[in-house]
C-alpha cells in the first residue's frame, strides 16, 4: 500500500452517514459543525492547522489536520472552605482542610489564604504555614478569607476529549427542521446510518442516535452501495474518487460548471448562469454528472421567462442562449457519471415536455382572453380578508399612484393610471396560478404583446423590484411610482390593522417592502413625498380600518385625509420605515452616529434624501476640526437648553464682548442657513455652523450663562436655544461622538 | 415493459414478502391512500403494522374531462405503511423499484427534501419525494403527527403513483395510452367513461343543495357515531364529509372565507376520531403489542414485528 494513504499524525476524519439531508440545510449545517468543533478544541489549547468540511447529501464531512495529540498540562487555581470553617477555635486545622487538599492532590502545606467574593479569587494574604503561625481566634473569623490551591491537571488525550465532543456537537446542530424514526429515536435532520471518527487512524469511540462510531463508510446509494474500511483521511478520498464520489461541494460546483459551460459551447450558444440554482444542484448529488437534454423547438415561441421559470422549478435545469434567444435544451445534474442507456436523459426530456406542454397551454389560454377583459376576475381574489379584494386594492393603488405622478409631473398621469389599473391583473392568469414566482413579469409580457406603452408594461414587468438590497430598481419614473404606491398601500393597510411584524417573524414581507421604499425613495428618479403619499395611503384606506379605542380630541393628524384614530398606525410605520433608512445607510458605510446625527434633524421625518444628504455632509465634514468644536458645543447647548422653556433674545441685554461676538455669528449663521435651506445645500450648511466654532468657544470661556441676574441668564439661553434651532435643521450634532485625540 | 396490472401484482408480492397485510382499498370515496382507516388510524399508538394496498383516489378539482394525457381526477395509489419505521426502509423501498423492473443500473434516483402536511387530518411528516430520471415516482413520509397526536413509534409512508409510474417507464404520451393488461386492453378502454362523465358530474351536474345537506347529515352521523363509543364508523362518516367538501369545492360552491370553517368542520371530526381511535385501542389493551417473547398477538395480523 502506497504510505500517503496510512493516516498521518494529528488527523482527524469525521464522516456521518444520513438518510438525504434536505439541500437547503447542509451548507449552514457543516459550516456550524466546524465552527463548534473548531471553537472548543481552540478553547482546549488544541489548535488544529487546517479544518476542511465538505458534504454531499448522504454525508456531513470534516478533516482536521495537525492537530496536537493531547491537552497542554495544566494548573488550575481551585477556591477551598472558608478559613472561618478550616479552623477550630484553637487555630488548628479541622477535617475540611484535609478534604480540599485531597481533592486538589496537594500537601496541607502547599495550600494558600486568599480574598476571595462570589467564588472568584482574588490576592493572596498568606501561606497554609503563615496562618498556622497566627495566635489561635485572630484573623479566623475574618470574612472574605478563603483556602485556595492550585491544582496540576494533567492534559487529555485528544481522542478522549474528541469522544465527548463530537456527539455533543453533532447531537446540538440547529436545523430548520427535525424529525423522528423507528421507535421514536431523534429528534435529528434525518436517520443516521453511519460514523466514521478516526484520529491518527484510530477509533474515536462514541455513539450518535443509535449508530456506534467506527472506520467503516459506503458508496453511492444505488451504484457502490457496498461498505468498505477506511484508514484515515488520504485513504478515505481515495476510496469515495474510485466511486465517482466529489465529496467537497466547491469541487461539484466547479465540475458542474465547467461541464454545463462546455456543453452550452457545444450546443453552439451559451450557458445562462444562475449561481443559486447550481448551488442547489451540488447539494443534491454526490456525483456531478451533468445531463443534457433538448425540447420541441416550436416552444421556443413561449416567453423567455417562462420556459425558464418552468425549467428551473420543475426541473431544476438551467438554459442555454445564443443571440438573446433561449436554446431548445436544459442542462441539469444527475446523481451518477455517465447515461449509458440513454434512460436518463429520456426521462428528463419527458417530463419537460408535459411541463412546457403545459405552459403552452395555459399561455395560449391567458392569450385568448384580453387583459382589460380580466380585471373583472380581481373582485374574486383577496388581497386581505379586512383590506377587501385585489379589485379594491387596484382602485386606491390608481388613486394613490396618480396622486404621486402629479406632485413630479402631470405628464406622467396617463401612463401611471394605466400602468396602476393593470398592476394587478396578472394575479387573474392562470401561468401566475402556475407559476407564483412570474407575478407581475407575466402580465408585462402581456401589456407588451398587446401594445401597451414601453413606461407602462415595464412598470408591470418591474413592480417587484427591487427583490433586495442589491436588486435593480424599476426601470423608469412610472414604474417607480407605481411599485412605491402598491408597497405604501400594502403598509398603511397592514399597519393599520396592527399586523406589524414582530422579532423574525414577517409573514407579509413587510420588511421587504419597506426595504423596497427606502430604495426607491433614495434611488428613485424623481423626488417622492413619501409623507404626503402615506397620507393618501391612509385616507384611502380610511373606511377598511378599524377604529378603536378612544381618539384622543384635538389629536394632531399628519394630513386632513388621514383619521385620528389612524395616527398610531402611521406613526407606527413612519419609524418602521426609518428603522430600514438607518439599516440602509448603516450598509453604505455611513457611522452609527453619523446616521444619528442626520436622522435627528428637524426638517422632514420621511425626507429620506435629506437624510442620506446629510449623513454625507456630515461624514465628510467630521474630519475639519471646527467640527469637534462645534459637535461639543452642541452638546453642551443641548444639555443647557434641555428642559428648559423657551426665552426671547433680546440684543440689548448682551453685556459681554464675548456674548455680542456670538449673537453677530448667529445672526449670519441664520442667513446662510435660509440660503442653504432654499438650495437644500447641507455641505455649505455646515460650513457655516463650522463659522461658528470660534465664537462659540469664546462664548463658553468667558460667560458664565447661569448668571445669578435671571434677566441676564435667560436672554444667554434664548441666544443658545436659536442658534440649537438653525442647526438642528441640518442635523442633530449633539448624536455625534467625538473621539479625543491623544 | 410493466402493465399497470404487472405493476400492481410487483408491488403487491414485494411488500406481502416483507410481511405487510396485503389489504384492499377502503370501499369510499377518498383523496389519498393516507385516509384509509389502515393508516390513518393504525398510526397512532403503539401496536406495530405493516401494511400495503392500492387506493384508489378520487380528487374531484383535478377532472379534465378525460382529455388531459396527464390529469386525472381518480388515479390509484399503491401504498405502504411500516410501522415501526425500520432502518432500512430506503432500502426496502430502492428493492421494490428492482421488483419493478426499474434497473438502477441505468436510472438516476435521487430524494429531495418534500415534508406533507394534511391539515384537515391533523398531520404532517417529514421525507421526500423520490424523482427517478427526474420524474417524481413516489412519496416517502415519516410520520410525524397525526390527528394532532404526537406518533411514537414513527411510521413510514410509501406513496407510488401508479399510473404516472407505468407512464413514466413507458414513456408513454398519454395515460390513455397505457396498457392495463399486457397485450390486452388499455388503460383508456378501462377508465375513460369514468373519467369522462364523473367530470361532468363533479363539475356540473352534483347537486350543490344536496351536497350541502349530505355534509350537514355526515357530520352528525359521526358526532352521533363518536358519542355512542363507536369510532370506525365516526370515522367513515367524516371521510364522506371530506369528499363532499371537495365535491363542493369543484363546483366552485365554497366561497374563499366560508372555506376555512368548512375544513375546520373536517379537521374537529378527524381529530376526534383519532383521540377516540386511541382510547378504543387502549381498552382493548393494545392487542397487537407483542405481550412476550411467544406471544401469539405480535404475529396475530400476519405483523411482522420491526427488527430493527
Amino acid at each position: 500500500m502506497d504510505s500517503t494513504m496510512q493516516p498521518q499524525a494529528g488527523e482527524l476524519l469525521l464522516e456521518v452517514r444520513a438518510e438525504e439531508i434536505p439541500a437547503r440545510m447542509l451548507p449552514g449545517a457543516v459550516q456550524e459543525l466546524g465552527t463548534r468543533l473548531f471553537e472548543e478544541l481552540m478553547s482546549r489549547g488544541l489548535s488544529p492547522k487546517t479544518l476542511d468540511s465538505a458534504f454531499t447529501p448522504r454525508r456531513l464531512v470534516l478533516i482536521l489536520r495537525g492537530l496536537p495529540s493531547k491537552e497542554k498540562d495544566r494548573t488550575e487555581e481551585v477556591l477551598g472552605p472558608p478559613v472561618k470553617n478550616a479552623f477550630d477555635a484553637a487555630g488548628k486545622p479541622t477535617a475540611a482542610v484535609a478534604a480540599f487538599a485531597k481533592k486538589c492532590d496537594v500537601a496541607e502545606s502547599d495550600l494558600r489564604i486568599v480574598e476571595a467574593a462570589k467564588g472568584k479569587i482574588g490576592k493572596t494574604l498568606r501561606t497554609f504555614a503563615a496562618q498556622l503561625s497566627r495566635p489561635a481566634g485572630e484573623g479566623a473569623t475574618g470574612g472574605g478569607e478563603y483556602l485556595a490551591a492550585t491544582k496540576s491537571i494533567i492534559g487529555r488525550e485528544t481522542v478522549a476529549l474528541l469522544a465527548e465532543l463530537l456527539p455533543k456537537i453533532l447531537i446540538a446542530l440547529t436545523w430548520q427542521k427535525t424529525m423522528r424514526w423507528g421507535a421514536g429515536t431523534g429528534p435529528w435532520v434525518r436517520p443516521v446510518h453511519g460514523v466514521v471518527a478516526l484520529f491518527e487512524g484510530k477509533v474515536v469511540p462514541f455513539e450518535l442516535l443509535g449508530i456506534q462510531a467506527g472506520c467503516e463508510s459506503a458508496g453511492h446509494s444505488t451504484l457502490s452501495p457496498k461498505g468498505f474500511p477506511v484508514k484515515g483521511v488520504e485513504d478515505y478520498l481515495a476510496a469515495l474518487a474510485s466511486r465517482s464520489i466529489v465529496v467537497f461541494p466547491a469541487e461539484r460546483k466547479r465540475l458542474l460548471l465547467e461541464g454545463m459551460t462546455e456543453r452550452a459551447r457545444a450546443l453552439g450558444g451559451t450557458l445562462v448562469e444562475d449561481s443559486g440554482l447550481l448551488d442547489k444542484l451540488v447539494a443534491i448529488c454526490e456525483i456531478p454528472g451533468v445531463l443534457e437534454g433538448s425540447f420541441d423547438s416550436a416552444l421556443c415561441s413561449l416567453p423567455r421567462e417562462v420556459l425558464a421559470t418552468s425549467l428551473r422549478d420543475h426541473q431544476s435545469a438551467l438554459t442555454v442562449e445564443k443571440d438573446g434567444q433561449l436554446l431548445p435544451v436544459f442542462l441539469t445534474v444527475m446523481d451518477r457519471p455517465d447515461d449509458p442507456a440513454g434512460r436518463v436523459r429520456a426521462g428528463n426530456e419527458w417530463v419537460v415536455a408535459a411541463r412546457l406542454a403545459d405552459a403552452k397551454f395555459f399561455f395560449e389560454k391567458d392569450r385568448s382572453v384580453p387583459l382589460a377583459d380580466r380585471r373583472a376576475g380581481l373582485a374574486k381574489l383577496t388581497f386581505q380578508e379586512k383590506l377587501g379584494s385585489y379589485a379594491e386594492k387596484s382602485a386606491r393603488l390608481v388613486e394613490l399612484s396618480v396622486a404621486m405622478a402629479r406632485a413630479i409631473d402631470p405628464g406622467l398621469v396617463p401612463d401611471v393610471t394605466q400602468a396602476a389599473e393593470f398592476l394587478k391583473v396578472d394575479l387573474a392568469t392562470d401561468m401566475v396560478k402556475e407559476f407564483t414566482d412570474l407575478q407581475g413579469i407575466v402580465g408585462g409580457i402581456y401589456a407588451r404583446a398587446e401594445g401597451a406603452p414601453e413606461a407602462v408594461w415595464q412598470a408591470i414587468y418591474d413592480q417587484y423590484r427591487p427583490a433586495g438590497a442589491k436588486d435593480a430598481l424599476p426601470r423608469g419614473v412610472v414604474g417607480q411610482v407605481t411599485a412605491l404606491a402598491d408597497r405604501l398601500d400594502t403598509l398603511a393597510g397592514f399597519f393599520g390593522l396592527g399586523l406589524i411584524p414582530t422579532g423574525s417573524k414577517d409573514p407579509f414581507g413587510l420588511r421587504r417592502a419597506a426595504l423596497g421604499v427606502v430604495r426607491i425613495a433614495l434611488e428613485g428618479e424623481a423626488e417622492f413625498n413619501l409623507e404626503a403619499a402615506l397620507g393618501v395611503a391612509f385616507g384611502l384606506l380610511r373606511e377598511k380600518l378599524p377604529v378603536k379605542g378612544v381618539v384622543e380630541s384635538g389629536a394632531s393628524v399628519p394630513s386632513p385625509s388621514v383619521s385620528p384614530a389612524h395616527r398610531k398606525a402611521f406613526d407606527q410605520l413612519v419609524e418602521f420605515l426609518r428603522d430600514r433608512l438607518t439599516h440602509v445607510l448603516g450598509e453604505r458605510g455611513f457611522a452609527y452616529d453619523e446616521v444619528a446625527a442626520a436622522m435627528g434633524a428637524d426638517g422632514g421625518v420621511l425626507d429620506f434624501r435629506g437624510i442620506a444628504a446629510r449623513a454625507a455632509a456630515l461624514q465628510s465634514a467630521r474630519q475639519e476640526p471646527d467640527f469637534a468644536i462645534v459637535a461639543q458645543a452642541a452638546k453642551r447647548i443641548a444639555n443647557i437648553t434641555k428642559g428648559s422653556e423657551a426665552f426671547t433674545f433680546t440684543g440689548a441685554s448682551c453685556s459681554l464682548e464675548a456674548e455680542v461676538a456670538l449673537w453677530r455669528a448667529s445672526d449670519k449663521l441664520h442667513e446662510e442657513i435660509v440660503a442653504a435651506k432654499a438650495n437644500r445645500d447641507f455641505v455649505a450648511a455646515l460650513s457655516a455652523v463650522g463659522r461658528l466654532a470660534s465664537p462659540l468657544e469664546i462664548f463658553f470661556r468667558d460667560v458664565m450663562v447661569m448668571d445669578p441676574d435671571e434677566r441676564l441668564k435667560q436672554n444667554r439661553i434664548a441666544l443658545l436655544q436659536s442658534i440649537q434651532t438653525e442647526i438642528l435643521w441640518l442635523a442633530d450634532l449633539s448624536q455625534v461622538v467625538i473621539e479625543r485625540s491623544a | 415493459m410493466k402493465s399497470f396490472q404487472e405493476l400492481i401484482l410487483a408491488l403487491s408480492d414485494y411488500w406481502a414478502g416483507q410481511g405487510c397485510v396485503l389489504q384492499q382499498p377502503y370501499d369510499l370515496e377518498v383523496g389519498a391512500g393516507t385516509m384509509h382507516p389502515d393508516t390513518f388510524l393504525r398510526v397512532l399508538g403503539p401496536e406495530p403494522w405493516r401494511v400495503a394496498y392500492v387506493q384508489p383516489s378520487r380528487r374531484p378539482a383535478d377532472g379534465r374531462y378525460g382529455d388531459n394525457p396527464f390529469r386525472l381526477y381518480k388515479h390509484n395509489q399503491f401504498q405502504v405503511i411500516l410501522k415501526p419505521s425500520p432502518l432500512d426502509v430506503q432500502q426496502l423501498y430502492v428493492q421494490s423499484l428492482e421488483a419493478m423492473g426499474v434497473d438502477l443500473a441505468v436510472h438516476d434516483l435521487r430524494f429531495e427534501e418534500d415534508n406533507w402536511e394534511a391539515p384537515t387530518l391533523g398531520a404532517w411528516g417529514v421525507g421526500w419525494q423520490v424523482m427517478l430520471d427526474g420524474m417524481e415516482i413516489s412519496q416517502f413520509t415519516y410520520f410525524q403527527q397525526a390527528g394532532g397526536l404526537e406518533l411514537a413509534p414513527i411510521s413510514c409512508e410509501l406513496t407510488y403513483g401508479l399510473e404516472r409510474i407505468t407512464m413514466f417507464l413507458g414513456l408513454e404520451k398519454s395515460i390513455y395510452d397505457i396498457r392495463w393488461v399486457p397485450d390486452g386492453v388499455n388503460y383508456g378502454q378501462v377508465r375513460w367513461q369514468d373519467e369522462h362523465e364523473f367530470s361532468k358530474y363533479n363539475f356540473e351536474i352534483a347537486d350543490v343543495d344536496f351536497l350541502r345537506r349530505q355534509f350537514d347529515g355526515y357530520e352528525n352521523e359521526s358526532r352521533r357515531c363518536l358519542a355512542a363509543g363507536i369510532v370506525l364508523p365516526a370515522y367513515e362518516c367524516a371521510l364522506k364529509c371530506s369528499h363532499l367538501f371537495n365535491l363542493l369545492d369543484a363546483r366552485g360552491a365554497v366561497s374563499v372565507t366560508e372555506r376555512v370553517g368548512v375544513m375546520k368542520r373536517v379537521r374537529d371530526l378527524a381529530i376526534a376520531c383519532a383521540r377516540e381511535y386511541l382510547a378504543s385501542r387502549e381498552r382493548l389493551g393494545f392487542p397487537l403489542l407483542p405481550k412476550g417473547p411467544d406471544s401469539p398477538a405480535a404475529g396475530a395480523a400476519g405483523v411482522e414485528v420491526a427488527r430493527g
